[in-house]
């Protein structure tokens, strides 16, 4: 079941780590050319109108665009979450609403397996591929930032974790909506936009003391990643809220997918 | 112990819509008990409760004595079923289906395997999606009986075969019957119910109207008679019966009391003809649809 999951799903996999990682790959090969060229300076200047809450919800306050790396730690890895957090969501409530969808459930259904194993597989199968993931990307960054120059390679391991705090539970929170619903169509919407909602609440949280308690509705305040900038560590209470959140709602999966009719 | 199913008080509702009510059945170990309906009668959602993919509003349903739970993976391990739609995995070929298929149970199926797909003829090189409905109901005998399942539960096995495949898969339930398999045989086509099985349960509007062996029922249930005497007013009345012709002394009605009771009253007159004639399974499904309106 879990090869079998696993086989399903690597298709998806190789095609959004295929399409992030060749977006940074332009990024890598054009950047030498913006921060050597005259515009450069100009950048820079532009930067310095923007009000220091929104350069510090992009963490633009702590890193200089002048540089890959520099890019990298402000926009990229908001990219990096966005992405890897709308592969976790769609991952989350495909996983199990695919059988139903496909009405290939009437067959699993039957199957001498208990629905606890059915949902314990297909997550440990989408666990693997949020790694995967981020770890490819994380690779395939590591690789271009050695090759563009310096940087604190400690500081981007830390950094290129990140993702696995705010994207696990996104992809478990998935699931278990998913839990309550027959077709995957209403699903992707729901998914996405639970995603994108909570990245929004996330940059909104850090422009005003007003918005900072939207932090709390979103998950990416678990990346973390102003702290893993600053102090080069990852905070032990965000890992152990991640952790509690996925234990959570994978238990709760398990509970809903165990009354769920599935036909 | 005979019973290998047993189901007691069945009740489904979607929301407020009624899908079955007060099912009540029980299976024989190697009976082939025939279950016959129209089109949302209820027969799919009584072998979806049964089979626990749906939840039920009430009753109970034991496999060998025990409640068959969702998770009683050993109990799962014994049903083979064979759904009226067939939908598996697209990105498979068939090898690929029944090697995954193989993987769910803990003993060596490969053997019964190899013969069943050699019986029904399957082409094991093709993706399941290429298949033809035919092809697709073979792969799903295949899957429902490969691994020597003691229950088989089939909802319109027949459907997209053609007649040679049908015969042979019809000799396949015989052979399963001799060994002793219990067959749960869901259809609407009725020459299928008289031909294999051993009991037949009629199901109407989500009620079962009647169990019976199909000998019985065909035999004793229901006889269309005949009557010419001066006397047809009082024959009506005391049969107590509405019949379905009635012109010159003459009534034709269908009886369905026994023989002796319809031979005593009509002994009480005198009869001048008396025609009676054994109404078919046809017939006999008909009467019980129109009775219960």
């Amino acid at each position: 079941m879990l090869k079998r999951e696993l086989k399903v799903n690597f298709k998806g996999y190789l095609i959004w780590s295929g399409v992030t990682i060749l977006m940074f790959l332009v990024v890598f090969l054009i950047y030498p050319s913006i921060i050597n060229g005259p515009e450069a300076d100009s950048i820079n200047e532009m930067m310095k109108m923007f009000p220091p809450e929104l350069l510090k919800s992009f963490n633009m306050d702590l890193a200089s665009i002048d540089s890959a790396y520099g890019w990298l730690k402000s926009e990229g890895f908001v990219f990096i979450l966005l992405i890897i957090g709308c592969y976790a969501g769609i991952l989350g409530s495909n996983i199990l609403l695919k059988e139903e969808s496909d009405k290939t459930i009437e067959y699993l259904g039957v199957m001498p397996i208990k629905r606890t194993s059915i949902v314990l597989q297909k997550s440990l199968a989408g666990v693997v591929y949020i790694i995967g993931i981020t770890a490819a990307v994380g690779v395939f960054n590591f690789i271009g930032l050695d090759l563009s120059g310096d940087f604190d390679k400690k500081q981007y391991i830390f950094l290129s974790l990140t993702p696995l705090l705010s994207c696990v539970p996104v992809f478990f929170v998935c699931m278990f909506l998913s839990a309550f619903a027959h077709k995957t169509k209403k699903m992707l919407g729901i998914s996405l936009g639970l995603v994108i909602l909570s990245y929004v609440f996330n940059t909104l949280s850090s422009l005003s003391e007003n918005t900072e308690y939207l932090k709390y509705f979103s998950v990416f305040t678990l990346a973390d990643i102003r702290n893993v900038i600053i102090n080069i560590s990852v905070n032990p209470l965000m890992i152990f809220i991640s952790l509690f959140i996925d234990t959570l709602f994978l238990c709760m999966t398990i509970i809903r997918y165990n009354k769920k009719e599935l036909v | 112990m005979n019973s290998i199913l047993q189901i007691k008080n069945l009740t489904k509702y979607y929301g407020k819509t009624l899908g079955v009510k007060d099912i009540n059945l029980e299976l024989d170990k190697g009976e082939i008990f025939g279950f016959i309906g129209p089109n949302g009668a209820g027969k799919s959602t009584t072998i979806r409760s049964v089979l626990n993919l749906i939840n039920k509003t009430s009753g109970e349903v034991l496999f060998e004595g025990k409640t068959l739970d969702k998770n009683d993976t050993d109990a799962k391990s014994q049903i083979g079923y064979l759904p009226s739609e067939i939908n598996l995995y697209d990105d498979l070929t068939v090898k690929q289906m029944l090697d995954l298929h193989e993987k769910f149970f803990d003993k060596d199926i490969s053997q019964r395997r190899k013969e069943l797909t050699d019986r029904l003829k399957l082409d094991e090189t093709k993706k399941t999606e290429e298949l033809s409905l035919g092809n697709l109901k073979k792969l799903g005998i295949v899957l429902a009986f490969m691994h020597e399942p003691k229950l088989l539960i089939l909802d319109e096995p027949t459907s997209g075969l053609d007649p040679i495949i049908q015969q042979e898969f019809f000799n396949l339930l015989t052979e399963e019957k001799q060994k002793g398999t219990t067959v749960f045989y869901s259809t609407h086509i009725l020459s299928e119910i008289s031909k294999i099985c051993d009991r037949v349960g009629i199901i109407k509007s989500g009620r079962l109207l009647k169990v019976e062996p199909v000998k019985e029922l065909i035999d004793k249930s229901l006889s269309y008679v005949t009557v010419s005497s001066k006397h047809c007013d009082e024959i009506i009345k005391d049969l107590n019966i509405e019949p379905t012709a009635a012109e010159n002394n003459t009534v034709i009605f269908k009886n369905t009391s026994d023989a002796d009771t319809l031979v005593k009253t009509l002994a009480k007159y005198r009869i001048d003809k008396l025609y009676i004639e054994q109404a078919s399974l046809e017939d006999i499904f008909l009467h019980y649809y129109e009775q219960e309106g």
